[in-house]
């Protein structure tokens, strides 16, 4: 079990011991650790303070969008529409400022409330209508990009007051200002889903989601909790993308979505459900995103990066599925 | 004569488990050959390395006289070694001659191509089911269209088709209706007239009474004794399987029943609850017999909130309660020990510690934080309160034998300290020395501790054995009801069974 409360050693048998030392999130570290020097080796830009930053920057919308991601794959759903989310989130703040003379202020609480909303709606359809979340999100997928577009008429929305891009351009004690928002969620959402009731009944819906309902678990109030949050989530890095890109566009956060379900995959969690943690979802959006921006600092052509972090993504989880069973940890 | 099958001195050894040591087993043709032991005895292993998954550490297995050694099950299929696993291994969305011929189809040639062909195949599936005297069944139909008596009839044909000369079959019955098992034991029968040998693994003592030739006992990974059927008595083999003597299976005590903590007024549920009136006391242990499909487990999830009741009343210490979803139940103080602990008991990949706070998880926390030392303790607790044997809390659910997972749900349930505790199918499929602890356990609840027990079994020993009034159910409704001074096999069987439906239950 991927829960990532430890217990104490004495209560483990012999046989499980290593197969707790090299959990995952352990061997993926390694993975993670060993790249950065490899890469490291190949340009002097890599590793430096600035870059480093700089690349949190550019990784806070797909971490914040991993995080709920992290919650719904572990109960077995996945959540498709995310970009979609971000990209009508990203219309709406723009619209309803420039086109409706909202207050800026006014304009990012009500995107993000439309976000929460087509999150919602997500679940609605999942909890009450029992429609498989793959096939509802992307329905959706397609469904919000074209109210985004229908919204847009294909017209961007600059001109944002100085004000607006102090959270996607600036700094805040030295860290970029939405690295803070990241962290901050990253350590909440780690400790919700390891050490509250919410966060085990999570666990129990992934892994057997009638033995859930039987046990009293309000299994559909959760469900369509975490489809909500999503939503949320996606609302928020929305606004971080474009107070950081400074422009409005219909197409943002396309394909997105793909990039967060490969981070958290690449984190352990099982797509089949029942085990994962926040943890090794940083782990793996930290890993992709260094590894673009290492490759790329090192002067391989775009094509050739994405090439490797497939080869990257596979490597890893062969590796994990070899320790894991020699490890006998596989059930 | 040459046994078709002989081993001897087999070991076999798993990290941290001697699960076989130096055991033997020997079988003739057309012999059926029981194999009994409780859960973790064996078992299982025994006939996994029978059938080639697994490969003994150690000893010899002769088949027709020759040492053979099976690398993967392929090999000993080649030999006529087919096995019957409990969980079925059919294709539910191929129909009945597929399955059967699956990874051997009959083949023609069309020119260079070798194409399977579909006419022989339904023909020789025709053949093959008829020589098993199924003629009622449609060979083009899906497998998973069919119900679970056919789904094992088509195994035994799918066996038949590589012209086995030993048949395993593990616990065939256990998922069956009493209809389905004697037509079973007719094809056992006839299969043993063509000189099949048969190893048959059930945890139902009377069957092994009423078809096997011999049995075999194992306990622990070790061999005890194999003596003819005829030899041997009930209490005789329970002992042996034990290693103690079982003074009774139903310690039933004395019950002297309270107040009403259950009434059920004129509960609806279509289409399988229909007009349900009954009250379980405080202290009081209520049978509910019934055929499978009278509606049993239907009403208890009635009463669990599992699926709301659609008219009707439910009272709960005279109170009206709502219930509309599980968890209302259990704050109402109603637990509910499923029929099915694989699926809706337990969640089986998690550790017996989270399975048994799983219930009371809300009063195990603080503003909904776990409280980690308060959920170790309750573990620790239950596994001492009901001697579960497991190395640690932290053992995964999935890793216990099936008696320890039932004492795992029973332990989740009562740590809610519910009043009423309805327990469906409470002995399923679980060794006999657990079955008299859970019986036990069960009296002491509703006599020590004042609980109302709600008891769903298909097995009329057991309602006989423990209730204080026994409720038979047909059709979705009550049909009869009777004190335990007056329940008697005949009077519940013949309530069960609908109008013109021959008595067929098995003791």
């Amino acid at each position: 079990m991927a829960v990532s409360e430890t217990s104490t050693p004495s209560a483990l048998a012999g046989q499980n011991l290593l197969g707790r030392f090299f959990r995952k999130e352990v061997v993926l570290f390694i993975i993670l650790v060993v790249g950065v020097l490899l890469l490291s080796t190949q340009t002097d830009k890599f590793l430096t303070v600035d870059n480093i930053l700089n690349q949190g920057r550019l990784l806070t919308e797909v971490m914040l969008l991993a995080l709920p991601m992290t919650y719904i794959i572990i109960t077995g759903g996945i959540d498709l529409s995310v970009g979609s989310i971000l990209g009508l989130t990203a219309i709406t703040l723009g619209y309803t400022w420039q086109n409706l003379g909202l207050p800026l202020e006014v304009a990012i609480v009500v995107a993000i409330a439309i976000a929460t909303l087509a999150g919602f709606v997500n679940g609605l359809f999942i909890v009450r209508l029992g429609v498989p979340p793959l096939i509802m999100t992307l329905a959706t997928l397609a469904l919000y990009r074209g109210l985004a577009e229908g919204i847009s008429q294909a017209r961007s929305v600059r001109g944002y007051p100085e004000w607006f891009f102090e959270l996607g351009q600036r700094n805040l004690l030295g860290i970029p200002t939405q690295l803070w928002i990241a962290v901050i969620s990253v350590i909440i959402a780690g400790i919700v889903l390891s050490r509250t009731t919410f966060g085990r009944s999570l666990y129990a819906i992934g892994n057997n989601e009638l033995g859930a309902r039987f046990s009293g678990i309000p299994v559909n109030r959760y469900k369509l909790l975490i489809y909500t949050f999503s939503g949320f989530m996606a609302g928020i890095a929305g606004w971080i993308f474009v107070s950081r890109v400074s422009t409005t566009r219909s197409d943002m956060g396309t394909g997105l979505e793909l990039d967060v379900v490969a981070a958290v995959v690449l984190g352990g969690t099982s797509i089949f459900g029942g085990s994962g943690t926040i943890v090794g979802t940083v782990i793996g959006a930290v890993l992709i995103q260094l590894l673009k921006n290492g490759l790329a600092l090192s002067g391989v052509k775009g094509d050739a990066t994405i090439v490797v972090i497939g080869i990257v993504l596979i490597g890893s989880i062969l590796i994990n599925n070899f320790i894991q069973r020699r490890s006998g940890q596989t059930t | 004569m040459t046994p078709i099958l002989q081993l001897d001195n087999i070991s076999k050894q798993f990290p941290g488990v001697k699960a076989l040591d130096n055991v033997r087993f020997e079988m003739n043709t057309g012999e059926v050959h029981a194999l009994l032991g409780e859960n973790g005895a064996g078992k299982s292993t025994l006939i996994k390395i029978i059938s080639g998954v697994y490969k003994p550490d150690s000893g010899v297995m002769r088949f027709d006289g020759q040492p053979v050694v099976f690398n993967n099950p392929r090999e000993a299929q080649s030999k006529g070694i087919a096995t019957i696993y409990q969980e079925l291994s059919l294709y539910p969305e191929l129909t009945v001659a597929e399955n059967i011929f699956m990874g051997h189809a009959p083949k023609r040639s069309i020119g260079p191509l070798k194409v399977i062909d579909w006419k022989t195949i339904n023909e020789r599936a025709v053949e093959l089911l008829a020589s098993l005297h199924i003629y009622d069944m449609d060979v083009r139909r899906k497998v998973g269209s069919l119900n679970v008596g056919n789904r094992q009839r088509v195994e035994i044909a799918k066996a038949l088709s590589i012209n086995a000369r030993v048949l395993i079959m593990d616990e065939p019955t256990a998922a069956l209706t009493e209809s389905d098992v004697e037509q079973l034991f007719q094809i056992v029968r006839l299969l043993k007239e063509r000189n099949v040998g048969i190893i048959y693994i059930s945890h139902r003592l009377q069957e092994v009474f009423e078809l096997a030739d011999r049995v075999t006992v194992l306990r622990d990974g070790q061999y005890v004794d194999t003596r003819p059927v005829s030899e041997t008595s009930e209490e005789n083999l329970i002992s042996m399987m034990v290693g103690r003597t079982i003074d009774n299976l139903f310690p039933k005590l004395p019950a002297a029943p309270g107040k009403p903590v259950l009434e059920v007024r004129n509960l609806n549920h279509a289409p399988l609850t229909k007009n349900v009136s009954f009250k379980v006391h405080a202290g009081e242990i209520v049978g509910i017999a019934g055929l499978v499909g009278s509606g049993r487990s239907e009403l208890a999830q009635v009463i669990f909130g599992m699926t709301p009741a659609q008219s009707g009343e439910i009272l709960i210490e005279g109170q009206r309660a709502d219930i509309r979803s599980p968890g209302q139940a259990v704050k109402m103080g109603i637990a509910y020990v499923p029929e099915d602990r694989g699926t809706q008991g337990l969640i089986k990949q998690m550790n017996i510690r989270e399975n048994a706070s799983m219930a009371v998880l809300r009063s195990l926390s603080r503003a909904s934080f776990i409280k980690f030392g308060e959920e170790r303790k309750l573990a620790k607790e239950s596994i001492e309160q009901l001697s579960i044997r497991a190395y640690s809390p932290e053992q995964i659910v999935n890793k216990l034998s099936g008696g320890n997972q039932q004492k795992v749900v029973i332990s989740k349930w009562l740590a809610s300290k519910p009043r009423l505790l309805i327990m469906d199918e409470p002995t399923r499929g679980i060794d006999v020395g657990a079955k008299s602890e859970i019986h036990r356990l069960m009296s002491e609840l509703a006599v020590k501790h004042g609980l109302a027990v709600l008891m769903i079994s298909s097995e009329l020993p057991e309602v006989l054995g423990m209730s204080d009034r026994v409720l038979v159910m047909r059709e979705g409704q009550i049909v009869a009801e009777f004190d335990r001074a007056e329940a008697t096999q005949e009077k519940v069987a013949t309530a069960m069974m609908s109008s013109g439906q021959k008595a067929a239950v098995t003791a």
